[in-house]
């Protein structure tokens, strides 16, 4: 873990720090754990939620944070855990199976007033919305993010070689999707 | 991954560009909007509180009940149990009319005369039975009235 982490996490456990603290923290990571939200739940508003959810289980539960991770895939794992949870519910909501919430997603992304992007863009992000959500997760983490393998794997509680597998059959999928539109 | 050239070629042309984008001073705000809803889970809703969100929909669901009784089931009970009522005294003063008519047709002489002659114990004779039935009587209605 980061020197610059250990500290943030000393002061939010002492009382006269941890306000000051934890805003810090805040500051420090909400934009990261925006962007993974956002991927996950497609929607500005939604991911506003979550982003809130998340960082107040970090609140409540810093006490309780070992330090055996580090802070930043200890914060990526609540705020995955608190997207699925979101997820699911949705799922439960509209009496969807459980592991089908892509036209829930697919319409977030169609209408999203936030979206920027290009043809091609919107391509891929839909490419990406059929993968199934662990391999989806994956692929974000990877591709966009950049997470080392290690890390995710303390994210999602899962093996490197799981996550290597996951995210080569995603990268497969989402190439023959490509290739399909062009 | 090192060969996503080799194995995904149209991916790896893509740009990794974020396309998406948040409110204006949305990062901004956020810390600010966030310490506020800590705030309020910091003061939790007090017991009263708890009591009256819990009762919340148990009285929605009585003043619905209520409110239904009041715009069909009163008006409705009102308006047929009026009816009925008006119809019962409509009757009773139809009877009553007729009798009264009967009884304003009586003079007060006929009607004394009237109960006079329920007091008339007068005898006869069964010579006189048997003759005033034999006149006023046939052997039929004798036949029907007896019990064989």
């Amino acid at each position: 873990m980061l020197n610059e982490d250990r500290e943030l996490i000393a002061n939010i456990k002492q009382e006269d720090t941890k306000e000051l603290a934890f805003q810090e923290l805040v500051k420090k990571y909400q934009e990261r754990l925006y962007w993974h939200i956002r991927k996950i739940v497609m929607n500005h508003e939604d991911t506003d939620d979550i982003l809130q959810n998340t960082f107040i289980k970090v609140w409540k539960n810093i006490d309780s944070f070992r330090e055996e991770s580090s802070l930043f895939t200890w914060l990526y794992r609540i705020a995955t855990n608190e997207s699925i949870t979101f997820l699911n519910s949705k799922k439960r909501k509209h009496m969807l199976p459980l592991t089908d919430v892509s036209d829930y997603l697919m319409d977030n992304l169609t209408s999203d007033p936030y979206f920027e992007g290009d043809r091609i863009q919107m391509e891929l992000q839909k490419a990406i919305l059929l993968l199934p959500e662990k391999q989806r997760i994956v692929f974000n983490l990877k591709y966009f993010e950049e997470m080392k393998y290690e890390d995710m794997a303390q994210v999602l509680d899962t093996s490197v070689g799981a996550l290597k597998a996951s995210y080569h059959h995603a990268v497969k999928k989402v190439e023959a999707y490509l290739k399909n539109v062009e | 991954m090192e060969d996503l050239n080799k194995i995904a070629p149209n991916l790896s042309k893509q740009k990794k560009e974020n396309p998406y984008r948040v409110p204006d001073n949305y990062f901004d705000d956020f810390s600010a909007r966030l310490q506020t809803r800590l705030e309020s889970e910091k003061h939790p809703i007090p017991e009263k509180g708890k009591v009256i969100r819990l009762l919340k929909p148990m009285l929605g669901l009585a003043a619905s009940f209520a409110l239904i009784f009041m715009l069909v089931y009163w008006p409705l009970d009102k308006f047929l149990s009026d009816n009925v009522a008006e119809n019962i005294t409509e009757e009773i003063n139809t009877v009553d009319d007729h009798y009264l008519s009967m009884m304003e047709s009586i003079d007060e002489e006929s009607f004394y005369d009237l109960l006079e002659q329920q007091e008339i114990t007068e005898e006869y004779s069964d010579d006189e039975l048997i003759s005033y039935l034999s006149a006023s009587v046939s052997d039929y209605d004798i036949y029907l009235e007896s019990d064989y």
